[in-house]
């Protein structure tokens, strides 16, 4: 592909820089139009633009936006001088967009380093443009199906795209994404068997059951999640790689865990219990040893990390727990993860859900499909003692929970938010969990002040009596 | 009762096993489900008393898998199709028992051969849409999400005719297919909960004498405020085509 530098690409490139001034003082946000404008006008820009001498790329399913704020928190924390998209959109005019804003008018980069979040989907858009030296997958499950599709697809237009220079950092325990880039370089990161792992599967959707070389049945050794576990092809060699970065212990309690690599073993401290985010953090970890960081300066800056509050917030209010956790809708995972995490943590509560994407409710209804490959029946719990479903799909949400088997006299269901959560019953209510969606943030504060309304009124009534 | 699932551990996307599920669920779990995994040899071609064969979406590379799979039982699906048995399929599974399936490089993967029609390929332009037709006297509501489309008449044997999104491609609002009690539609996901008037239909082409729907009142409340809305839907899509 030819990358000089034309006049359409200079037009290009003012053009944009001249749109994001605009967009400032307009106060508008300047995260994507700018790139959009750029590759509008000149389709390769991203190519012609020069980019930062070493690209960290992030990617895969669930977790990129956890993984890329950590890096950059640590990065920062440790003086490193980078650029990153974290205001910006994931896909080709976001990334496009955070690179003008790190060159100067000539469209010579003014940094030596970038840390992107890159979404999967848009692998065909970004890698022909530029070479991470670095890429993290995460991890590959099924996420909306409008857009993404099935899994296959993803790992094969990921493999198809990454370049061959990158060096891959893979989840060793997703056989999907340990498979991605086969030619690459690559380095895997996993977890050792946990107490909590299983023989059979518990999830609906698994999405890696047949050996994709010989179609034989995969069997595991272990299941954690999911297709997440150790498998391997009974037929040929398929089968979970060996982790370079392996956790060997996890102290739930204490908060820490134990990571092997080349045979030597070092001690991490963890800003949470749940799975997922440990997962996360090796990632990083993975990733930021590579780089040559020191133990020391991963740990003490892990131990200042933070999960943002719009994914996971914990907050004991008069003597209620109440919990928010994003569940992605239309990602049957996230959900599902959520709802285990709900399941599994002590004593009696209530689930209020707002999972439909509201936003999409203007346009029309969004394919609810993926309600039917997320695990509803995980909510079917005795601690659970009330269901409270809102949003504009409550109908469906209310079938889907009966279809899970949670009896009918546990299940509110409303349209409206405020007026769902009004019928909160916090009898003998020890945590309120409010499971909701990306695109519900400011709904989610709403609920979440309705219910400290309520558990105000409770106490002032029993203060009564 | 007896379900015969098809490939359950490929044709498995888009929640759509929720639909035996919920047959079940109508049927008081008094119903024996035989799942035939790609090893199988698959129980219609033996078992006579099969009442329902189901097949639902999978990968591209599966649809290559199961293809031959199914291939050998060509005559024996024709014999069980005039024999009026019953066979669901949803998503892409139907494109299995058409001519052949091109891909964009124009390479053709020839197909079971049951059917006239085939379907083309075109993986980076993803179709998404609601859908609203007209089954008999029934409207069926649905979604669609597919890197294929069908081609080939079905003026004749079409299982709905489309007022909301499109027939099997863009050009007829013919959508699906229906061949004795061979059913097949584009449509993926809960469709037999979210279309309950279709479901009972279903149940009585499966030998049910007085078919009964599992929460009968809250899945009907869903599929009325899915209907008000794609109706509403359909009539400014009209209105635009009009103009």
């Amino acid at each position: 592909m030819e990358n000089r530098k034309t006049i359409k690409f200079y037009i290009a490139l003012w053009l944009a820089k001249f749109s994001t001034k605009i967009l400032k003082l307009l106060k508008r946000n300047a995260t994507s139009f700018p790139g959009d404008l750029a590759i509008k006008i000149c389709p390769n820009f991203l190519g012609i633009l020069e980019k930062p001498k070493t690209i960290i790329g992030i990617t895969g399913t669930n977790g990129k936006t956890t993984v890329s704020n950590m890096i950059n928190d640590i990065l920062t924390e440790n003086g490193y001088d980078f650029v990153n998209n974290k205001y910006g959109s994931n896909i080709d005019r976001g990334i496009t967009t955070t690179l003008i804003n790190a060159s100067d008018m000539h469209g010579r980069t003014k940094k030596e380093l970038a840390v992107l979040e890159i979404d999967e989907r848009s692998a065909n858009k970004v890698y022909p443009y530029l070479t991470p030296k670095y890429l993290i997958c995460t991890n590959i499950f099924r996420d909306s199906l409008m857009r993404n599709a099935h899994t296959e697809f993803i790992a094969d237009i990921l493999t198809k795209y990454i370049p061959k220079e990158t060096t891959m950092i893979e989840n060793a325990d997703d056989i999907i994404c340990s498979h991605i880039a086969e030619n690459n370089k690559r380095i895997f990161f996993g977890i050792d068997r946990l107490d909590t792992d299983t023989t059979y599967f518990e999830n609906i959707t698994r999405d890696i059951r047949i050996c994709p070389k010989c179609h034989a049945k995969l069997e595991y050794d272990y299941v954690r999640y999911h297709h997440i576990g150790k498998a391997h092809c009974p037929n040929c060699d398929y089968k979970t790689p060996d982790a370079d970065y392996l956790v060997t212990n996890i102290d739930f309690k204490k908060l820490k865990m134990t990571v092997k690599c080349k045979e030597k073993e070092e001690d991490y401290n963890l800003i949470t219990n749940n799975i997922i985010n440990i997962y996360n953090i090796l990632a990083v970890i993975a990733l930021l040893k590579e780089m040559g960081l020191s133990h020391k300066k991963i740990n003490e800056s892990i131990s200042k990390l933070k999960i943002v509050e719009t994914r996971f917030s914990e907050e004991n209010y008069k003597g209620i727990r109440i919990l928010t956790h994003l569940a992605k809708g239309m990602n049957p995972i996230a959900c599902s993860r959520a709802f285990d995490y709900t399941r599994k943590e002590p004593g009696n509560k209530a689930v209020i859900l707002i999972l439909d994407d509201l936003h999409e409710d203007k346009s029309g209804s969004e394919n609810t499909a993926w309600q039917y490959d997320t695990d509803y029946e995980f909510l079917n719990n005795d601690l659970i003692k009330q269901i409270i479903v809102a949003g504009p799909r409550y109908l469906d949400s209310n079938v889907r929970l009966l279809m899970a088997g949670v009896p009918k006299e546990k299940i509110v269901y409303k349209k409206n938010e405020i007026e769902a959560t009004e019928t909160l019953n916090l009898n003998n209510i020890d945590s309120v969990f409010i499971l909701h969606d990306l695109y519900s943030i400011e709904e989610t504060k709403n609920i979440k002040n309705k219910v400290k309304e309520l558990i105000d009124e409770k106490g002032n009534k029993s203060n009564e009596n | 009762m007896k379900i015969e699932v098809l490939f359950p551990e490929v044709a498995n996307l888009n929640g759509d096993l929720s639909n035996i599920d919920y047959l079940k669920k109508c049927l008081n779990d008094d119903v024996e489900i035989i799942e035939t995994s790609l090893n199988d040899k698959p129980a219609f071609a033996t078992q006579k008393d099969i009442n329902l064969m189901y097949m639902g979406s999978m990968s591209e590379k599966a649809q290559e898998i199961v293809i031959e799979k199914l291939k050998p039982y060509v005559d024996k699906l024709d014999e069980l199709e005039f024999e009026k048995k019953v066979f669901l399929m949803t998503g892409n599974a139907l494109e299995i028992l058409g001519k052949f399936i091109e891909n964009e490089d124009e390479s053709k993967i020839r197909a079971v051969g049951l059917y006239h029609f085939y379907a083309q390929r075109d993986m980076m332009h993803r179709y998404s849409g609601y859908y609203l037709g007209k089954h008999n006297d029934i409207d069926i509501v649905g979604f669609k999400a597919q890197f294929s489309k069908l081609y080939g008449n079905n003026d004749e044997c079409y299982f709905a005719k489309t007022k909301l999104g499109i027939g099997i491609n863009d050009d007829t609002d013919c959508e699906g297919l229906q061949k004795g009690n061979f059913i097949g539609v584009d449509l993926l996901g809960p469709f037999l909960i979210m279309n309950p008037l279709f479901t009972k239909e279903l149940l009585g082409l499966m030998g049910v004498k007085e078919p009964k729907l599992a929460f009968e009142e809250e899945v009907i409340a869903a599929y009325n405020e899915r209907l008000d809305k794609f109706k509403k839907m359909a009539a400014k899509q009209k209105k635009k085509k009009k103009r």
